[in-house]
């Protein structure tokens, strides 16, 4: 009986965190649109889409590998948002935050990443290991800068539990990490912008080199489910970064509490789009250099700042 | 019992009558040499026995009727008939080598060689000076006139310039006779004092003890010793750098008594220089008998040495010490000169035509290991106690010059010995001779039978510590089989073995047991595929896995270094087995060499253990000093492959046969992780003051990522996989390092992680090489539909090493770096994330180079890998998915055992693992992971029906059609962009500063080479230069 609850509750948060997660993906879509000087498509055009690529006639395939990868992606997000309570001291969405602390979560984020690259791989497609290598590369050196935030953040709450941390940020708006620690957000937040894949960072998936990248080859069901991840995962790390940093989300009323979330992680991922729409993208070789610098020059200083000081 | 006066009488005798008898008949005369010959051996051989076994005192014999001083005397005792026994025996043996030489030559060779024979036994034997002098004169001259007995230009002039050197120190000998008559009135040793000779005195000491001491043929003094050990014919050859060094050499030993202090340490250090230079200078040596007079005139110096640095140690340890090297030089050089003599090839290269004649080959195996110094021979025990001896008594430089002398024998000896066995046959082979392969084999036997004697009476090893070297005797007899069989009953072997030394094995013991034991077994099953014969290979791999095991069971550290060296032999060879390996087994012998001297002097620093338990255990109460600490730690380092000392490993990984590169890479490693945790086990009550742990933690991260970065950059799949292990055994190391709890739970469970998921990697990439001949990378692709089993071996691998949920990876990674951030190395926690995040560089590299992408034509019938490497693979999966799924299988035993050491920072509950930071729970991860994979998998075969499948070249880019899959695959240098991102970082600097350190090194040697300069009158001045040298040196 506990079991079915439970992935009842799962269920409905992950439907939320899509849902929101899709949402935000088309009003950034809007914001660039309109920085671009266009109108742009409507903000629940990334819903129109997927219906869209689910209804295609065929889905071209070229292998188990192929056929797999999507579904290692989209378990990706799944598992990594499931592993983090998205709101304090609920039950429908604390997820299983019981597998693990922050550590699994990060690792977590690989498996989908992994599973992705492995399935777009055997499209045979050039672009897809091309844009794979940028990515995997990329990613080392974001996460450098990232984990020392992340390392930082465990001393100072001495636990690299994700609730325990959020908890520890109560109070007041200047008991979050982001006034505590102000190095390790920094840190943090430039990773953000690697994540996310943004201009200046937007080298995996770059028009005009390497058109669309990882998943060039993907299509009709394939993309509808990488699509639906996007929303998933966008979501996942947002609300992430909001517990680690921002005071996570916590209210009694659940919804107050959703909506707290909302705010917070709109505002979270309005500093990658503020970036992206006023740099020019980096070669691959600055981007790495870029994040293997002051960024992570900030987390060491964030690290000896909190540990030391 | 016959007096041993007899020997010099019949000798003498029989050589004077010999041109009388020649002509009857040669045959009468060569059975008259010979009969003489076997006399003297079969009279000190009795002598020698009456001495050792029953007691009989020390024979003093008068001549002239008188005693001492007012005649001659001869002694002979337990040490002359010792020296006298294996210096006749090689004098027998040289003649039956040279029996054909002897047919054929003038009679009178014979009768020099006779005389030469019958001069060492009087200059081992006599006590007067005068009468030291007549024998040495006999000797010299005898030596000079055998010298041309090859009759080439070469040889003449080679034995004119043996002949000034000889008469210069001849000069010197007389006048300090002269002397020490005029201040002793006494020519008899046993009648002189050192007290006789106060101030000016001691310059007649200083003359005869610097006559003799040219005689032995000093750096840089030498050489004219040099030119005769080149030029002269072998067989002869070999007699005057075995048996002429022998009896002057003793007769140093006989004058040591009179000489000062002082003296002798001047003699003892000049002895070190020579062999530190010898040995260098040997480095630039191409030819086989100028490179064994530098041997041996090293080995002498060493022999000098050991003789001044023994002198206060206990008689045992002497005779251990001295007459370890005296027999070890004796054998392996007589058989060295032999060998040459039966190759007939100057240049060394050109002795690949050993390989001709198996028996032959192990003969210069034997040989040159011995040289070497490498276990069970003699020479291995002498250095072991000679290195214990300098420890104790703080003779640090000598120590550290004969030690680096040792590295450079061991480099070139190796390197000769590499070449023989790898290089390409070019030189013709010659026939070969019974007479001289008879006398050449009995040395071999007497090698052995020493090693036996050593093991068996003066140390009492058990059958289990021998068991490696019979592991490799046993399969040589059997090695008619085909090598199916010997593999099964190899596997058999192991598992018996396994189950012998079980109920010796306690917690962490048993943890490497499986490591060791049973991760070796499942390898095993890997080399079954392997067809013929494969000679040769079984007994080596055996000789390692039991010498894995030993390891653990040893008890005293020289248990422990025995078996440490069995395996580095055992694995050197076994890698040299590969076809393009002579470069990379000769560097990991060179490495592993290294490291196993700085092991030796950290054991010889470390207190005595007590009791009779395994180190393991017995270590936790044991205070190791720093300097052994900082030693063994270096030393167990280098067999990991730790930054800095890495560069052997790649190497040695990518160029070993493919089935054996398993074996190296999962649990060879780990051999160096298990000593470094011996170590650690003594630093968790005694850590010392300087926190030296502290800074190997940071190579181990240091290595970490830069192994990670390595193994990107490879083209190679063996060597990627290589970088891979030193990077992940870096992990291990650091974790070792933090000496805590957690981090030895973390350390034991990447250890076992790594052995199962690099065995599988190892072995996937065996059957792909077998398949497609290649190692390149980005020379296959597509092989997934070709290779599926294969494939999914190496997915699964590669997830378990980049620490993705739900595999055992991520248990590795949660407790890492929860070890590192609870002890407090935050800093180094980050390099590990990066290390870790760099690791999917390689990981995705590998799998896409060769399944993913596009199939080149030339593998469009491809099979899948045989079943015999299929099946370890699933084995080792098996073991992966099991401690996926339930971590505590492995969890709660490493806690366990790490909890005998620290107390427990981790609480398990259930399948939740709680530490002082966080939690993780390996089953709830593992079913939530399993539903978000199986709904959208639902989802996608929901939607199946409408999948259309294509082949993989059916992709079209900018409207385009790709030409061919070779142009297609992305593959060859993957990550340059990451490579131009790294700038002057990307640079090869390790590898660099120990190419130029060789270079250097190599450069040096051929520097001073430049003093020898082939004239003998150059010669000459340099021996009055260095007896002047040495005149201020002693401050006489």
């Amino acid at each position: 009986m506990d079991i079915i609850i439970r992935i009842l509750y799962a269920v409905i948060s992950i439907l939320v965190a899509t849902v929101w997660g899709l949402t935000l993906t088309g009003i950034v879509r809007k914001i660039y649109a309109r920085v671009h000087g266009r109108f742009g498509p409507p903000v629940w055009q990334p819903f129109l889409d997927i219906i869209q690529t689910h209804s295609r006639r065929v889905a071209i395939s070229h292998g188990y590998m192929f056929f797999l990868g999507p579904v290692f992606r989209f378990a990706g997000g799944l598992g990594t948002y499931l592993f983090i309570p998205v709101i304090l001291g609920s039950t429908v969405f604390g997820n299983f935050s019981m597998g693990g602390d922050v550590l699994l979560v990060m690792y977590f984020i690989f498996f989908g990443q992994l599973g992705m690259a492995l399935g777009a791989g055997e499209g045979g497609h050039p672009y897809s290991p091309m844009g794979i290598a940028r990515g995997l590369s990329q990613m080392s050196a974001f996460e450098v800068p990232f984990s020392l935030a992340i390392i930082s953040v465990a001393i100072q709450y001495h636990s690299l539990n994700i609730t325990t941390i959020v908890q520890a940020q109560q109070g007041s708006i200047l008991n979050w990490t982001l006034f505590t620690n102000p190095l390790a957000v920094i840190a943090a937040m430039i990773s953000l912008l690697g994540m996310n894949g943004h201009a200046p960072f937007s080298i995996v998936m770059a028009p005009q080199e390497i058109p669309i990248g990882p998943p060039i080859e993907m299509n009709g069901s394939f993309l509808g489910i990488l699509q639906t991840n996007r929303g998933l995962f966008a979501a996942a790390k947002l609300i992430l970064f909001m517990n680690l940093f921002f005071g996570g989300a916590a209210h009694p009323n659940i919804l107050v509490a959703l909506l707290i979330m909302m705010i917070k992680t709109f505002f979270i991922y309005m500093f990658s789009v503020f970036v992206g729409a006023s740099f020019p993208r980096f070669r691959p070789e600055q981007s790495f250099r870029f994040f293997l610098k002051w960024p992570t020059a900030i987390g060491i200083l964030a690290i000896l700042y909190i540990a030391y000081l | 019992m016959v007096s041993p006066i007899y020997i010099l009488i019949l000798s003498l005798a029989i050589g004077f009558l010999l041109s009388v008898i020649d002509k009857t008949n040669r045959k009468f005369s060569l059975t008259a040499f010979y009969g003489v010959l076997t006399f003297n051996v079969l009279v000190i051989a009795d002598w020698f026995y009456r001495f050792l076994f029953l007691g009989v005192p020390t024979l003093t014999i008068n001549t002239a009727g008188f005693r001492a001083p007012v005649s001659i005397n001869l002694q002979l005792g337990v040490q002359e008939s010792f020296v006298l026994l294996f210096t006749n025996l090689i004098g027998l043996f040289a003649a039956i080598f040279l029996y054909k030489k002897f047919k054929e030559s003038n009679i009178s060779s014979l009768t020099l060689y006779l005389i030469l024979i019958m001069g060492v036994n009087g200059l081992v034997m006599t006590r007067d000076l005068f009468n030291m002098y007549v024998f040495l004169e006999i000797l010299s001259i005898s030596t000079y006139s055998l010298t041309s007995f090859g009759k080439t230009g070469k040889s003449l002039s080679a034995g004119f310039k043996y002949m000034l050197a000889g008469v210069t120190a001849s000069t010197f000998f007389l006048l300090g006779v002269v002397f020490i008559y005029y201040f002793s009135g006494n020519l008899n040793i046993d009648f002189i004092q050192a007290s006789q000779f106060t101030n000016y005195g001691s310059i007649a000491l200083f003359l005869l003890s610097i006559a003799i001491f040219i005689e032995l043929k000093p750096f840089p003094a030498n050489g004219w010793a040099l030119d005769v050990y080149e030029a002269v014919d072998s067989g002869i050859v070999s007699v005057i750098a075995v048996v002429n060094s022998a009896a002057i050499l003793f007769l140093f030993y006989k004058i040591m008594p009179i000489l000062p202090e002082r003296f002798l340490n001047v003699f003892g250090i000049a002895g070190v220089i020579t062999f530190l230079f010898s040995n260098m200078l040997a480095l630039k040596q191409k030819k086989a008998k100028r490179l064994l007079g530098y041997s041996s005139i090293g080995q002498v110096g060493l022999l000098v040495a050991s003789l001044v640095f023994t002198a206060n140690a206990p008689q045992h340890l002497i005779y251990l010490i001295v007459g370890g090297f005296f027999i070890n030089h004796l054998i392996s050089k007589a058989g060295l000169f032999w060998l040459s003599g039966i190759v007939k090839h100057e240049n060394i290269s050109d002795w690949n035509v050993l390989r001709g004649n198996r028996s032959l080959l192990i003969l210069f195996g034997i040989f040159l290991f011995a040289l070497a110094g490498i276990p069970p021979f003699a020479g291995f025990w002498a250095k072991w106690e000679l290195v214990k001896l300098l420890v104790h008594s703080k003779m640090l430089f000598a120590l550290s010059a004969i030690l680096l002398g040792s590295l450079f024998e061991i480099i070139f000896l190796f390197r000769w010995f590499t070449l023989t066995v790898k290089s390409d046959i070019a030189a013709t082979i010659p026939r070969w001779d019974a007479s001289k392969i008879f006398s050449t084999s009995f040395l071999g036997v007497i090698a052995i039978f020493f090693a036996a004697m050593i093991m068996k009476v003066y140390y009492g090893f058990s059958l289990i510590h021998i068991l490696p070297v019979l592991a490799v005797l046993v399969i040589d007899i059997i090695d008619f089989l085909p090598s199916k069989v010997k593999g099964l009953l190899s596997l058999l072997a192991v598992l018996a073995y396994g189950y012998y030394i079980y109920p010796f094995e306690s917690n962490i013991q048993l943890f490497f047991g499986i490591i060791f034991i049973v991760g070796s077994a499942v390898n095993i099953i890997s080399t079954l595929n392997r067809t013929g014969k494969s000679e040769g290979f079984y007994g080596f791999l055996l000789m390692m896995i039991f010498s894995f095991g030993n390891l653990i069971i040893a008890t005293n550290y020289l248990e422990f270094f025995l078996t440490w060296e069995f395996m580095t032999i055992s694995s050197f060879l076994l890698i040299l087995r590969g076809k393009q390996a002579q470069k990379a087994s000769l560097m990991y012998m060179i490495f592993s060499t290294a490291g196993a001297y700085l092991m030796m002097v950290g054991f010889a620093f470390a207190p005595q253990l007590m009791g009779n338990s395994p180190l393991v255990i017995s270590l936790a109460n044991v205070q190791l000093p720093l300097i052994s600490i900082i030693l063994l730690s270096i030393g167990f380092m280098i067999k990991s492959g730790s930054l800095g000392v890495h560069i052997w490993l790649p190497e040695a990984h990518a160029e070993a046969e493919a089935d054996v590169s398993s074996f190296i890479s999962a649990i060879l490693l780990k051999a160096g992780v298990f000593g470094l945790l011996l170590v650690g086990i003594s630093y968790v009550k005694f850590a010392p003051s300087f926190d030296i742990f502290y800074w190997v933690g940071w190579i181990g991260v240091l290595t970490a990522i830069v192994g990670a970065f390595l193994a990107s950059f490879q083209e190679d799949a063996k060597r990627l996989l290589a970088y891979s292990s030193m990077s992940q055994v870096g992990y291990i190391v650091a974790a070792i390092a933090m000496v805590s709890h957690l981090g030895w739970v973390s350390a034991l469970y990447l250890a076992f992680n790594h052995m199962m998921f690099k065995s599988a990697l190892f072995i996937a990439v065996a059957g792909i090489y077998y398949r497609t001949h290649t190692r390149n990378m980005y020379e296959m692709g597509g092989l997934i539909k070709k290779m599926p089993l294969s494939y999914i071996t190496v997915l699964i691998s590669i997830i378990a090493v980049s620490g993705v949920p739900p595999l055992s990876g991520f248990g590795a990674k949660w407790l890492i770096y929860t070890a590192f951030i609870s002890n407090g190395w935050y800093l180094q926690a980050g390099v590990l994330f990066f290390a870790s995040a760099v690791s999917f560089l390689y990981l995705y590299r590998i799998i896409h180079s060769i399944f993913l992408g596009q199939l080149k034509y030339e593998h469009q019938d491809i099979k899948e890998a045989p079943v015999w490497f299929i099946i370890p693979q699933y084995i080792f999966l098996g073991g992966i998915m099991a401690i996926s799924a339930f971590p505590n299988l492995i969890i709660k035993p490493l806690n366990k055992i790490a909890m005998h050491y620290f107390g427990s920072s981790i609480r398990i509950d259930g399948y939740s693992i709680f530490s002082e930071l966080g939690h993780w729970d390996g089953h709830v991860v593992m079913l939530v992971t399993m539903g978000a994979f199986i709904v959208p998998l639902l989802i996608l075969l929901l939607l199946v029906g409408k999948t259309q499948k294509v082949k993989q070249f059916n992709i079209v880019y900018a409207a385009e059609r790709p030409e061919s899959p070779q142009t297609t695959h992305v593959a060859h240098n993957m990550y340059a962009h990451y490579r131009k991102a790294l700038g002057g970082w990307g640079k090869p600097r390790i590898w660099n500063f120990w190419h130029s350190a060789s270079e250097w090194t190599h450069s040096l040697a051929d520097y001073f080479r430049h003093i020898y300069t082939g004239n003998g009158q150059t010669y000459v001045l340099h021996i009055i230069l260095y007896v002047v040298v040495i005149y201020i040196v002693m401050g006489v």
